[in-house]
């Protein structure tokens, strides 16, 4: 079949019935190859935080697709049980799929990407780098040097452990003015 | 309750939305606007600063996403996919030696989709043309098509409704998976700062921490 026979053939099923299930699923299809590439090929970014980013939008698009489709089928199925009206029926089919169409990018997908993205990433073994939000405002910027700061400065144990040796026998380290 | 659900199922104009592919595709993009910064304000395992952050910035992704889709996409596939089937794959066959532009075909199939017959024809004596002094959309419409909308189930020319969707669903792929989130990237920082939610660039922030960093 040639490439202008394919196109026809195409034209002829997308003119009779355009299910809206079609154009989404397409695009997220694209978007679950396309968007991944995209952050891969940032520069600007460190490899963990490209590899976490680039793996949630995939998977997201991923969950999107099944999403999409099955929201859409289940809806349209609804139609036929619905109206005995053969037309009806037929137009209730398309509004309906477009419907569950719309839940599901309102609902479902959100829904189901914040209940399993997180699991799936901990079992892949990929946490959330810790300066996912570096470029956020300056506040926790200042934070964290003083943060540093302070694990780093010199710590003097002054104290000793007790033991009954130690304690009977030797001071506390330094000289103690006043017996403190 | 029921019988208001029930004509919203069975509306036409519903399905009219259901099966153009830029509608179907604006109000989808419109409601992931809304669900899912909505679902990232709900989650409770995200500090609120960072909630705010993620739900501003998917807010202005999506947006731009459709702004750019409905601005660009939209105009440039809808007429160029019609002209390319029309010269190019069709030849000025099945159905497309009819109409001069989508604009044209749109019209038609919307008299078609009318299941009045009287209907149809009073509509096309009322309508005029907005470009033209007084005339008739009628006098556009060749004898072929005048004679198909007096029929009682005309045709409407399916090959020329599934250029013009296929051409929008390959605009809407091309626009939403690949132009708009090159263009959303580089408004959505200077937006954020704007906003307030975003106070500084990487750039500046880097620097800022390398700064610190030989400080301490």
């Amino acid at each position: 079949m040639s490439f202008n026979e394919l196109i026809k053939r195409t034209c002829k099923k997308l003119g009779e019935n355009n299910k809206p299930t079609y154009v989404v699923m397409a695009i997220a299809a694209v978007k679950g190859i396309c968007r991944p590439l995209f952050t891969m090929m940032d520069k600007t970014e460190s490899p963990e935080t490209k590899k976490y980013t680039a793996l949630r939008e995939g998977l997201t698009e991923a969950i999107a697709i099944p999403a999409y489709w099955a929201c859409g089928e289940a809806a349209g199925k609804l139609a036929n049980h619905l109206y005995k009206n053969a037309g009806l029926a037929k137009r209730a089919e398309k509004n309906l799929m477009f419907m569950g169409v719309c839940t599901a990018a309102l609902f479902v997908i959100p829904g189901l990407c914040s209940v399993a993205i997180k699991p799936i990433m901990d079992y892949i073994g990929i946490k959330a780098p810790d300066h996912e939000n570096k470029n956020r405002t300056s506040a926790p910027l200042q934070e964290k040097p003083l943060q540093q700061q302070q694990l780093t400065s010199p710590f003097f144990n002054n104290r000793q452990y007790l033991s009954l040796h130690n304690f009977q026998n030797r001071p506390y380290t330094g000289l103690r003015i006043g017996g403190m | 309750m029921i019988n208001g659900i029930s004509s919203l199922i069975t509306s036409s104009q519903l399905a009219n939305i259901a099966q153009n592919t830029t509608q179907s595709v604006a109000v989808e993009t419109t409601l992931k606007s809304i669900g899912r910064p909505g679902f990232i304000l709900i989650d409770k395992d995200i500090d609120a600063d960072t909630k705010q952050y993620a739900a501003a910035k998917e807010f202005l992704y999506q947006a731009t996403c459709l702004a750019v889709y409905m601005a660009l996409i939209v105009p440039i596939f809808k007429k160029g996919g019609f002209k390319l089937a029309k010269n190019v794959i069709f030849k000025n066959t099945q159905g497309f030696e009819h109409f001069k532009d989508v604009k044209e075909y749109m019209h038609y199939r919307k008299l078609a989709d009318n299941p009045s017959v009287k209907n149809r024809i009073s509509t096309l004596n009322k309508e005029i043309l907005s470009e033209g002094e007084g005339k008739l959309v009628k006098e556009k419409y060749d004898e072929t098509l005048l004679t198909e909308l007096e029929k009682k189930s005309p045709d409407k020319f399916d090959y020329v409704k599934g250029a013009v969707e296929l051409s929008n669903i390959i605009g809407s792929v091309l626009g939403l998976a690949i132009l708009a989130p090159q263009v959303s990237h580089a408004f959505i920082h200077p937006a954020l700062r704007f906003l307030g939610l975003e106070d500084k660039s990487k750039k500046q922030h880097a620097a800022e921490n390398k700064q610190l960093n030989h400080t301490v």
